[in-house]
């Protein structure tokens, strides 16, 4: 009760502004009064009286501030005032500030950014109910090359039979297809084909209307479409009676039943979902190769764990490797989180890209140490003053602390500005999977963690000036002009600081030289095709057209698209390089030993026709190309790639070979080129590949590849061919082969350019800070280097003295750097191609890179300081 | 000049009430004399904290003060016990006194006492 009455006092006191000023001047001069008149009784004279009773008071201010100590809210009153003081001192050195500010907006929003990013896809929960229980089920091959864990349809529902860990299992798979809706032109969609547990491991209600149900996923139901909110958005304009309108899909007629909200993306990018009306016996024997495209999702039983999980996939793996040896005997299950499914292959970048920040960050407050403690020596003759009048060491050090967090404050306060900028933008133009819409984006949780690093900066580095002024010497500090040769306290600090700050930048360079290195090796190595002046355009036909239907649209289209003036060579293949596209088969060959189950050749297989070999430039290595009669050839003959040919027949001439595939013999008439992004990343080495010709086997799906020296004029040209040819068929996406490719290096791109900004704003940062301080040293010994000079010593003595000053923590920087690096910059290992973390090559670049500024940032002022008059510098106190 | 201790932090709060306590109505130099007078000048009392203690009390409601006319024609502010400041001694006195007892105890203790 008490305290609270005496807060409410204080509280009152404080708001009001009522200051006791009168009644403590009334008490203390009544005092003196007194104390003065028992001094003249003791017999002293008037003056001398007051003199001592004045003396025996103390400090006037002291005695003012504690009894306002006791009056008012003391703290919350410094903190004003010296909030108040702190404005003024910043609006008195506006480059000071703006410096300070500057560097560390830099960094705070460099590390926001990237924490934005991490935060968004490592740490917040994804947007699904009890989204940890969800699994991703892939299909892995026990040695060698996986299908991106796609799995094949028996395989699935052997799962849905077998498991005891699942509560409801999912798969869908990507599909594209003509729509029409209404009299309007068909659009080419992307949509996702699921079945109904789909909706049971997503578990998220649609925004309007409903999800499809088990009556709808079964074969020959009527179709029902969900839509996506892009989806929804970009073919009906967001239209809110959409529910129940009528389309048609691959020329049936669909019901559109639903549409999902915004930040639903399993799978993101498709426009909508459809149920895919799968049974587990409409597969026939397609277990083992063939086309895989289910992707699968299970969401776990309540109490059942990952492992267990794993090892009940396990069993079942087991099982039907013992059931299907020939088909399943080489694949088994494995699983993993939804997290690590999403962004597991992204993981490794992002945190080298968070902690690339963090170095930056660091860099950047040790930049601002640094001008703080300089500009804490040149305040201590303000620091003296201010203790000579009473104000006590920790008062004066709360004054320096609310100095720095209010820098510090501001500095992450523009940063965070700058931050949600970048990441606005980073929204939309980040690669792959991060740059789907709604999953970049920052919230309270990010605001907050960036202003308590930006306050925890501010109090860190606003210590080392605090110490400084603790050391402060009141007699020494107030006399104008004091005197001082030789090293001055915090100098070591400053030596430190230099050595931290040149080491991180090291390891910075070196991470961003690695990454340019990795990205040039991906961009300049042989492709084996010729990227430039190459269109591709996406055409499919409805999955389930007649064989003959297939051959004559395509041939029909290819036909015209011959025909269109600009053409210099065109050709279809089921799918270009770089498509995250998957179809392997396997066979036996006539020169290797046969054994039953176990096919000797797998090989990556691509269905071609057309000029299709001239169109992309791919060289035809020996042999011939396919020719018309071979599109129609009932046992037609194949062309391999010379990946192909090194794997299997390393000696010998492949022509007159054969392929056996179910009892037929098809022959080899011709060894192509590897083309790189066929099996696999655009990384990885070429493996086997198999091409057919289109036309024999069935595909419905095309990529035209046209050869053009005017792409753009060419894409209108070919959408309006096609709709000549069939006007219920759409034209997908018509992109130059330079854009896929720019796609597929997206990621190591953005690595390196991200890290290489980082890295250069890290090395211009560091030799401010080493220039500032370099200069800081000779200045402060300006009077010692008259002296010098005055005794007799060189200019080139006066410059090396500084040069090594600088040099010396600098170079144990340089070492220690290195030996960071090469730990650090293991963690890249995952983003390099063609390159070893420890290349030496890189990392003397990086050094010259670091050491040539740097030595120019030391030099200078070394100089300056060698120039000095010794006259001039004798006189300058 | 023999060196002088500053008043224990705490303890100045109870001296002031005791003293208005025993000389009723009292100006700040004259409890400050008197406190000194009371210890046998081996305390100094530091106006700095002897306000700063006198105005708590008085926002506490332990004492009040009035301007009133002093000896030699000069006016003070004469500060005096109130009713609650003469409990608040109470209690505080008690509670010293218990404090004092225990650390008493703990001097006098011997070996065989635990025994």
């Amino acid at each position: 009760m008490k305290t609270l009455s005496r807060c409410l006092i204080r509280l009152r006191n404080f708001v009001t502004g009522r200051h006791g000023d009168q009644r403590l001047r009334e008490e203390l001069e009544d005092y003196v009064a007194r104390e003065a008149e028992a001094n003249i009784q003791a017999g002293m004279s008037e003056e001398e009286a007051r003199r001592q009773a004045r003396l025996k008071l103390g400090s006037l201010e002291a005695i003012r501030e504690q009894y306002h100590a006791e009056e008012g809210l003391p703290l919350l009153e410094y903190l004003a005032q010296d909030i108040r003081f702190s404005l003024r001192q910043m609006r008195r050195s506006l480059g000071f500030t703006f410096v300070v500010v500057l560097t560390m907006a830099l960094g705070i929003a460099a590390t926001t950014t990237m924490f934005t990013v991490v935060y968004s896809t490592l740490l917040r929960s994804l947007p699904y109910p009890q989204s940890e229980r969800i699994v991703a089920i892939h299909d892995t091959r026990i040695t060698g090359r996986s299908a991106g864990g796609l799995m094949t349809g028996p395989r699935f529902y052997d799962i849905e039979a077998r498991n005891r860990s699942l509560s409801s299992l999912a798969l869908f798979y990507f599909d594209e297809s003509t729509l029409i809706a209404g009299k309007k032109l068909p659009i080419y969609v992307k949509g996702a084909g699921a079945n109904v547990g789909f909706w049971d491991v997503f578990a998220t209600a649609p925004m309007l209307g409903r999800v499809f149900n088990a009556k709808d996923d079964v074969p020959h139901a009527p179709q029902t479409l969900v839509l996506s909110y892009p989806g929804w958005q970009r073919l009906f304009g967001g239209d809110p009676n959409i529910i129940g309108e009528q389309v048609k899909l691959d020329q049936q007629t669909a019901t559109i039943v639903g549409v999902m909200p915004r930040g639903f993306s399993a799978p993101g990018g498709v426009d909508l979902w459809h149920a895919a009306q799968f049974t587990p016996n409409n597969w026939g024997n397609d277990r083992g190769d063939g086309l895989r495209d289910i992707i699968v999702f299970g969401r776990l039983r309540s109490g059942v764990t990952r492992a267990q999980a794993q090892s009940d996939l396990d069993r079942i793996g087991e099982q039907l490797r013992r059931e299907y040896p020939s088909s399943d005997g080489a694949w088994r299950f494995t699983s993993e989180t939804l997290r690590e499914d999403r962004y597991g292959n992204v993981q490794p970048a992002l945190v080298a890209l968070l902690i690339a920040s963090a170095l930056l960050l660091m860099i950047a407050c040790i930049n601002v140490a640094n001008l703080l403690l300089s500009r804490a020596t040149t305040r201590q003759r303000e620091v003296a003053l201010r203790r000579a009048l009473g104000a006590s060491g920790r008062r004066v050090a709360f004054q320096f602390c609310v100095e720095s967090v209010l820098l510090a404050l501001a500095g992450g306060g523009t940063g965070i500005l700058l931050a949600f900028v970048l990441t606005r933008i980073a929204a939309t133009s980040l690669p792959g999977i991060l740059g789907q819409p709604g999953t970049i984006h920052m919230d309270g949780i990010v605001i907050g963690v960036a202003l308590l690093v930006s306050v925890a900066t501010g109090i860190v580095f606003g210590v080392i000036p605090v110490l400084e002024t603790q050391k402060v010497q009141l007699h020494s500090a107030l006399k104008q002009g004091e005197t001082r040769l030789g090293g001055s306290s915090g100098n070591w600090l400053r030596s430190v600081l230099v050595g931290v700050q040149v080491g991180l930048s090291l390891v910075l360079l070196v991470g961003a030289s690695l990454l340019a290195e990795s990205l040039w090796n991906l961009m300049k190595q042989p492709l084996g095709f010729e990227p430039e002046h190459l269109l591709t355009v996406r055409v499919l036909l409805p999955w389930d057209t007649t064989p003959e239907a297939v051959a004559n649209f395509y041939n029909d289209v290819q036909q015209r698209i011959e025909n269109l003036p600009g053409v210099e060579a065109a050709g279809q293949i089921s799918a270009p390089p770089v498509t995250d596209f998957h179809v392997r088969g396997s066979f036996n060959a006539d020169w290797l030993p046969q054994v039953a189950n176990q096919p000797a050749v797998s090989a990556e297989i691509r269905n071609i026709a057309g000029n299709l070999l001239v169109a992309i430039g791919t060289p035809l290595l020996t042999g011939r190309a396919f020719t018309a009669a071979d599109q129609v050839s009932t046992v037609p003959p194949v062309l391999v790639n010379d990946a192909l040919v090194r794997e299997f027949m390393p000696q010998g001439n492949p022509i007159g070979h054969h392929l056996l595939l179910d009892g037929q013999a098809h022959e080899i008439v011709g060894v192509v080129a590897d083309v790189r992004g066929i099996s696999g990343a655009i990384a990885a080495e070429p493996g086997p590949v198999v091409y057919w010709p289109a036309s024999t086997n069935g595909g419905w799906h095309r990529y035209f590849m046209v050869r053009t020296k005017v792409p753009e004029q060419l894409a209108n040209s070919i959408r309006e061919q096609v709709y000549q040819a069939d006007p219920r068929q759409s034209v997908g996406k018509i992109e130059t082969m330079d854009q896929l490719l720019s796609d597929a290096v997206a990621q190591p791109r953005l690595n390196a350019a991200v890290v290489a900004s980082i890295a250069g704003i890290a090395l211009l940062l560091a030799c401010v800070g080493v220039y500032g301080v370099v200069s800081y040293f000779a200045a402060q010994r300006s009077q010692e280097i008259g002296v010098r000079l005055a005794l007799g010593a060189t200019r080139g003595d006066i410059t090396r003295l500084f040069v090594r000053r600088a040099m010396i923590p600098a170079a144990i920087g340089l070492a220690t750097g290195t030996m960071v690096s090469l730990v650090v910059n293991r963690l890249l290992r995952s983003q390099l191609y063609g390159v070893q973390p420890d290349d030496l090559r890189l990392y003397l670049a990086s050094l010259l890179a670091l050491l040539a500024p740097l030595v120019v940032a030391i030099l200078r002022p070394a100089i300056r300081a060698g120039e000095a008059e010794p006259m001039e510098a004798l006189r300058t106190e | 000049m023999k060196a002088k201790k500053d008043v224990q932090p705490g303890t100045l709060a109870l001296m002031v009430l005791k003293t208005l306590d025993v000389m009723g109505e009292l100006h700040g130099y004259g409890i400050a004399r008197r406190i000194e007078q009371i210890s046998g000048d081996i305390l100094f009392v530091n106006q700095g904290t002897l306000y700063p203690v006198l105005l708590r009390l008085e926002q506490e409601g332990a004492i009040a003060s009035e301007w009133g006319p002093s000896e030699n024609n000069r006016r003070a502010r004469f500060y005096k016990l109130t009713r609650a400041g003469r409990k608040l001694l109470e209690t505080e006195k008690h509670d010293w006194e218990q404090k004092a007892a225990i650390i008493a105890r703990f001097f006098e203790v011997k070996a065989e006492d635990l025994a």
